[in-house]
């Protein structure tokens, strides 16, 4: 079984829709993961029936008993997030901004406040409208993504494909270059970057390469939107060739991806496009590669 | 000299984890008592965030001298492995533990 993992470091470079693109043409051989779970849209394109749900909790939060707290203000002043309000004389933790440090916990002279693990959502396995096992995750308002979060669907579309035998786990990565994104790269066996020819487009692209190469992770990259800048295109050319990436294709702009968008549709499901033939070749490409 | 992996197991024939990080075990083997220690690492994996500089800690309370995984440590556990001197090395993601203390000693395994 071997794990790809598509990243762009910049948002809006069209990801997701090159994720769910070729999840579309690994049909069964593919088992889905969306880990981009702060903004996850590929159930938009996949259109998933939900089979299993679960609750997730990651971090903590400090939950404090009014029938022993004598309201004394420690914890106010201590906290350093501004986590406890005042209403009428009541200290509350204000759940949104407490981030579960325990310093107020720490010094309550009365042991009113205890620190609950926090629950930020809900992971699922679906079953896409093709068939094939999705893992995924909805996020509480207000809850982040984390490494752990990422870790555990990733863990469990790696149990799936072992289990029924699906070659190629596919994995939709975090954004950035922080703890969710380290955690999509770890155990890679090739990585897919999505750039596009724009200034932000090409920084971002670097800094989240410079994580891939010290991980030792075989890289390509598909330059999306080419034909609207020649030479940023042409630049971010020459920095793959400089860091030995393999520039699996330029995609030109093309209003057929957001017309199959609008379809609740990926850009290989609509016919007589260019696109598609390209991203058909771009599998093919990445699968001999990791053989 | 003591040699750390990062599994999912505690024999000699356990997959490694390619995580570090996240890793579900970190086994010790110890060259010269040949004694194997397993610590499971499920406190460590459970931080929502900043599981590697944890796991780093745990490393150097064990006194691994060498460490072995898959990928290897990210930006801010890579800068905290450094500092305890322990040497790591990647590549074995896909091995059985016992693979990769051949690998190691054979020195077919990448510095990372």
């Amino acid at each position: 079984m071997k794990e790809i993992v598509v990243i762009s470091g910049k948002g809006g470079t069209g990801k997701t829709s090159i994720t769910a693109s070729l999840a579309v043409l690994g049909g069964r051989d593919v088992v889905v993961a969306d880990c981009d779970v702060d903004a996850a849209d590929m159930h938009i394109l996949l259109q998933p029936e939900i089979a299993k749900s679960e609750d997730f909790f990651s971090g903590e939060l400090a939950v404090i008993d009014q029938d022993i707290c004598t309201q004394c203000g420690k914890c106010f002043d201590v906290c350093r997030f501004d986590a406890i309000d005042v209403n009428d004389g009541i200290h509350i933790v204000n759940e949104l901004s407490c981030e579960g440090c325990g310093y107020c916990a720490r010094v309550c002279p009365v042991d009113a406040i205890t620190n609950i693990p926090l629950n930020v959502g809900k992971w699922h396995i679906s079953n896409t409208r093709l068939n094939q096992p999705f893992v995924h995750a909805k996020l509480g308002i207000g809850a982040d993504n984390s490494g752990k979060l990422v870790a555990h669907v990733k863990n469990i579309a790696k149990e799936i494909a072992e289990e029924y035998e699906r070659p190629y786990v596919l994995v939709d990565g975090s954004p950035g270059v922080g703890c969710p994104v380290v955690s999509s790269l770890s155990g890679a066996h090739f990585v897919v970057l999505v750039t596009e020819p724009t200034v932000s487009g090409l920084h971002d692209l670097k800094r989240v390469y410079e994580l891939v190469n010290k991980f030792h992770i075989k890289a390509g990259c598909i330059i999306n939107k080419s034909d609207l800048n020649l030479e940023k295109t042409n630049e971010i050319i020459e920095f793959l060739k400089q860091e030995n990436i393999i520039h699996l294709a330029n995609l030109p702009y093309n209003e057929s991806f957001t017309k199959a968008m609008t379809d609740c549709k990926t850009i290989v499901e609509v016919d007589d496009n260019i696109i598609k033939e390209t991203l058909e070749d771009i599998w093919k490409e990445i699968k001999q590669i990791i053989k | 000299m003591k040699i750390a992996f990062t599994t999912k197991g505690a024999e000699w024939t356990s997959k490694m984890d390619a995580r570090f990080g996240r890793t579900e075990y970190f086994v010790v083997y110890d060259e010269e008592t040949s004694e194997l220690k397993t610590v499971d690492n499920k406190d460590v994996a459970n931080e929502a965030h900043g599981a590697g500089p944890k796991a780093v800690q745990i490393l150097s309370e064990l006194k691994a001298d060498v460490l072995i995984t898959g990928n290897g440590p990210g930006e801010k556990a890579g800068m905290a492995m450094q500092h305890t001197g322990i040497e790591c090395y990647v590549g074995a993601g896909d091995m059985t533990m016992k693979e990769a203390y051949d690998a190691f000693k054979t020195g077919s395994l990448q510095k990372f």
